[in-house]
């Protein structure tokens, strides 16, 4: 992607744009299908609220969690979608899957780029809680702002990092074959 | 992928290294005190961008929007003297401005009068992309905010489609709109360092 010469290049950098477009409203229906929403995204929102107050009590935060909810006794917030990372991973996998690879790739790459970005999303939950409970003055702009932005970006970067490797190991598969330079129809990939 | 190398240019080639967490680092700087110094009257050129758009969808004209205190707010004509004004937030409406900068100072080269050229077009773009978004979400409003006004003005359809259009920009579109600018506008090379010669360099 990005490279080589004129037209083509232009044509692969639309096609990379429609299919990512694409796969991204796909997800969005599915992410805001009630039965998903209800059995997928609340249950794993609440085990980010989980984890995240075992880490604020590990940091000394009196913490509880009920739901999506963590509370202590100078703040509370409700982890709502935007806050659990899923739109971050949804724009990620939307990429990787929009991304000329071979299956197997994507799949790992999907894997690893979801925990990253949910790691990355864990310290945001976390420091905006205590940022609420100690500078609630800089809560808004940084909830809002701040890390909404750097966990995009970060989602965005996995995402090059991703791309650059397996533009790297395309390259370097030999010429006349080789699974690593070759689609899941077998046909030579590398242009 | 393996650059084929004709007579156009070579493009910059895009790592991720040092450079580029620096470059990245001072475009989000950059971009957020750019935004936050210019977030007032930016909102308020929006807010009348939308408001003339919205005006064309109704007959007779009747709403105004108004940028004050990092809310849009949003009047009507025809509402109660005495009824309370929805005010919807702004910045959740145009920080992905601070995304674009950081992501146009991540290409190589950023400096660059041709860089420059296309972040000031793709910043442009992402301004008709948020007079679109507040449209939305001032239509979403009256779709589904006003009671039985709502219910008498809009059928099922055109709620669904207000309310969901605008919570797709919620979810994903703001999101996803400065880097669909970016990748679109820029211009660089991804990936693996060109075969040359039949030997790969390293990058």
């Amino acid at each position: 992607m990005k490279a080589g010469a004129g037209g083509s290049d232009r044509r692969r950098s639309l096609a990379f744009l429609a299919k990512f477009a694409a796969l991204l409203v796909v997800f969005y229906f599915l992410l805001d299908w009630r039965p998903v929403n209800d059995a997928v995204v609340v249950p794993f929102t609440a085990g980010v609220a989980r984890v995240s107050a075992a880490v604020l009590r590990l940091l000394g935060e009196g913490t509880t969690v009920a739901g999506t909810e963590i509370r202590s006794a100078r703040f509370a917030v409700n982890i709502e979608n935007g806050c659990n990372g899923v739109e971050t991973a949804l724009l990620f996998g939307a990429a990787v899957l929009a991304f000329p690879a071979p299956w197997r790739r994507r799949l790992v790459g999907l894997a690893a780029g979801f925990v990253a970005i949910q790691a990355i999303n864990l310290v945001r939950v976390v420091s905006l809680f205590w940022i609420g409970a100690h500078r609630p003055a800089l809560f808004s702009s940084s909830h809002t702002v701040l890390w909404q932005s750097i966990v995009v970006l970060c989602g965005v970067l996995l995402f090059l990092a991703w791309a650059t490797r397996e533009q790297r190991v395309r390259a370097a598969a030999p010429a006349g074959g080789g699974r690593e330079g070759r689609d899941k129809d077998g046909r030579d990939r590398r242009r | 992928m393996a650059a084929t190398a004709a007579a156009e240019p070579r493009r910059p080639r895009l790592r991720l290294d040092g450079g580029s967490a620096v470059r990245l680092a001072a475009g989000f700087a950059a971009g957020l005190a750019f935004w936050f110094a210019f977030s007032a009257p930016y909102e308020r050129a929006v807010a009348a961008a939308a408001q003339a758009v919205t005006r064309l969808l109704e007959s007779p004209t009747t709403t105004t929007l108004a940028a004050e205190k990092g809310e849009i707010r949003v009047d009507r004509a025809d509402f109660p003297p005495d009824s309370p004004r929805p005010g919807l937030p702004a910045a959740d409406l145009h920080f992905n401005f601070v995304m674009l900068a950081a992501l146009f100072a991540l290409t190589p080269k950023p400096q660059s009068g041709a860089n420059v050229a296309r972040f000031a077009a793709a910043a442009g773009l992402l301004f008709v992309v948020h007079v679109a978004a507040l449209c939305m979400q001032v239509q979403s409003v009256y779709a589904t905010s006003l009671g039985p006004w709502s219910e008498a003005h809009y059928g099922a359809v055109a709620r669904n489609l207000w309310a969901g259009g605008f919570h797709f920009y919620q979810v994903a579109g703001r999101f996803a709109a400065p880097f669909v600018l970016w990748w679109g506008l820029s211009r660089f090379e991804l990936g693996a360092t060109p075969v040359k010669r039949g030997r790969e360099e390293r990058s």
